[in-house]
């Protein structure tokens, strides 16, 4: 009755909008208590965070990011990027949509991308006759489209939090994140019915545009050629990545200002990392409790009964997933939800980097689903909209990603490929 | 009020400036260790540093995000609030959730200063000889200082509206 009443509470706090930390935090004391186990030992699991070798890309890749959102970055990489994409006919959306996959890569889908970039592509989309609604669905969508490529946070955090090789997330990602921007792109220059102007191809403005922006435009390059070609782990990627950006940006653009600009970076990303963190720390404990009580076995067991293969699991997977990724932030599902998901997919024989990929692709896609998909709202925020209209504008785009969905949970080789 | 909006700020201002060394510093020894991994040569104290600098960030990050009412929820009826206009609705929301959190800290302040006290007996040392049960101390000051923050937030919604505007949490945008 006590334990009931006290997930009640719990519960009762959380859509109040209670710091998902304090809840996770009070549910592990609260477990712990129950169970006759001395609180102390939250402490205990919350400072095994601290022995993770990994956890240094976590602050380290976030920074890089902020920085490169601050800087001219965005301007430069969507110029490089219009000059060798813009002939193609729906060019300039496929411009919008590269070019913040790239960034979303670097900023973990924190709402950054839609910040940074949706001030410059909006007047570039309706100047070349993009529909306003158009424009909006396409930014809203893209706030979020580059999280499965690396370096993408949500990877790390997943790979951190499921024990499974961030080298190998980062390369299962790759080929569903093409997929997704190819479906995304094949609209833009199919379904868009405005007689969109075209631009002429032009070498000069290709070598222009790329002397411009090539430190940027060659770092993804770099961060997969040094993790892939063995040169360094992941953490020292991030570390090489944030050192890289610092100094091109600060002493070679000369955009960011050392004493205005980066300590104000090393704030917002850090008020980011900490919240992020702290969730991951609280949750340590919390989920470690979960999984001794044999709580993912019980609801496994309970599964059983009505789900008897892996493909209608993976229906339900589906569905509660993009529930989860709309009613919850990224970060905080892949902590609390991941540690629960992983024995039950195990059971039904499902790739844990296949899971990964899975998981990842519905929480993107939770993004932009209403009616609580965080980028709507930073879209509304942003353009002075209302989410309602946002809701509309975002749908073609929703379909067309669970149909990306569909393709990336059906078919593992897209996922397995690469690794294999 | 005034001391405790001076001991919110001080803690704002310390935080900030100990996160901007604390970056730098696991940024410059993690480089640094990539250099001397080249010339087949690794200092040792460097790794556990640098995870202790990131486990401090964590809780000064988390510092930060109280103050600006960042740290990630699932804050449906606070939207509901804001796009209603229900702003007594969304201040009382805003008492509930800051004094949950304070209460809950404190407990979780026990429950590490436990831990530490633990660790400051039976501790090794883990790097510059210094004991884990030093470090283990970042988690009980980070609480506190976190808790004081709500406090904070909690006793100045019943100020005046303004001072009230200034603490409130109603974001919950990580980063954004």
């Amino acid at each position: 009755m006590a334990g009931l009443a006290a997930g009640i509470g719990l519960f009762l706090l959380a859509i109040l909008g209670t710091p998902l930390f304090i809840v996770i935090g009070l549910a592990s004391l609260v477990a712990f208590t129950f169970s006759g186990i001395e609180v102390s030992a939250v402490a205990i699991e919350l400072y095994r965070i601290s022995s993770a070798p990994t956890l240094l890309t976590i602050p380290l890749f976030t920074f890089a990011g902020y920085m490169m959102a601050e800087s001219g970055s965005p301007r430069r990489l969507l110029k490089l990027t219009e000059a060798c994409l813009g002939w193609i006919p729906g060019g300039v959306a496929i411009v919008g949509l590269v070019v913040c996959a790239f960034f979303t890569a670097f900023t973990g889908a924190s709402g950054v991308t839609i910040i940074a970039l949706g001030g410059l592509l909006y007047p570039i989309l309706t100047n070349e006759g993009y529909t306003e609604k158009f424009s909006l669905g396409l930014i809203t969508t893209s706030g979020s489209l580059g999280l499965l490529f690396p370096p993408s946070l949500p990877i790390i955090l997943y790979g951190l939090i499921a024990k499974v090789d961030i080298d190998k997330l980062f390369l299962a990602g790759i080929l569903p994140g093409i997929l997704l921007i190819a479906i995304l792109a094949g609209y833009s220059v199919f379904s868009c019915k405005v007689k969109i102007s075209r631009k002429k191809f032009s070498t000069t403005e290709v070598v222009s545009a790329f002397k411009g922006a090539w430190p940027e435009f060659l770092l993804p390059i770099g961060v997969l050629t040094g993790i892939y070609g063995g040169f360094t782990t992941p953490s020292e990627a991030a570390a090489c990545t944030a050192a890289y950006i610092f100094i091109i940006e600060v002493f070679w653009y000369k955009d960011l200002s050392i004493t205005k600009d980066i300590p104000r970076i090393v704030r917002d990303s850090m008020a980011l990392v900490g919240g992020i963190l702290l969730i991951l720390c609280c949750a340590l404990g919390f989920t470690n409790w979960l999984v001794d009580e044999e709580v993912p076995m019980i609801i496994f067991e309970h599964m059983r009964t009505f789900i008897d293969n892996k493909y209608t699991f993976l229906i339900f997977l589906n569905i509660f997933l993009l529930i989860v990724g709309s009613m919850m932030d990224i970060f905080s599902a892949i902590i609390v939800v991941v540690p629960l998901i992983i024995p039950i997919a195990n059971e039904f024989g499902i790739d844990p980097i296949h899971l990964a990929i899975i998981f990842l692709t519905n929480l993107e896609i939770g993004y932009i689903t209403p009616p609580v998909g965080i980028n709507l709202f930073i879209s509304s925020f942003r353009f002075k909209k209302p989410v309602t209209e946002l809701y509309s504008a975002t749908i073609p785009f929703l379909l067309l990603m669970l149909v990306a969905l569909i393709i990336i949970t059906y078919v593992p080789v897209l996922s397995l490929g690469l690794i294999d | 009020m005034k001391v405790l909006k001076l001991i919110d700020t001080f803690l704002e201002k310390i935080s900030s400036w100990v996160l901007v060394a604390s970056v730098f510093a696991m940024l410059s020894f993690s480089v640094l260790n990539i250099i001397l991994r080249w010339m087949n040569t690794t200092i040792h104290w460097v790794e556990p540093l640098v995870r202790h600098l990131v486990f401090l960030a964590t809780f000064l990050g988390g510092v930060l995000a109280t103050g600006r009412g960042t740290h990630i929820g699932i804050d449906i009826l606070g939207k509901w609030c804001e796009t209603n206009k229900k702003v007594e609705v969304h201040r009382w929301i805003t008492r509930i959730i800051a004094l949950a959190s304070f209460l809950t800290l404190l407990w979780l302040f026990k429950s590490s200063v436990d831990f530490a006290k633990v660790e400051l007996e039976f501790g090794k040392p883990v790097f510059w000889g210094i004991s884990s049960g030093y470090l283990v101390g970042i988690i009980p000051v980070g609480f506190i200082m976190i808790a004081y923050r709500f406090l904070f937030i909690f006793i100045s919604s019943f100020c005046s509206p303004r001072e009230h505007e200034n603490s409130v949490v109603d974001e919950s945008v990580a980063g954004g």
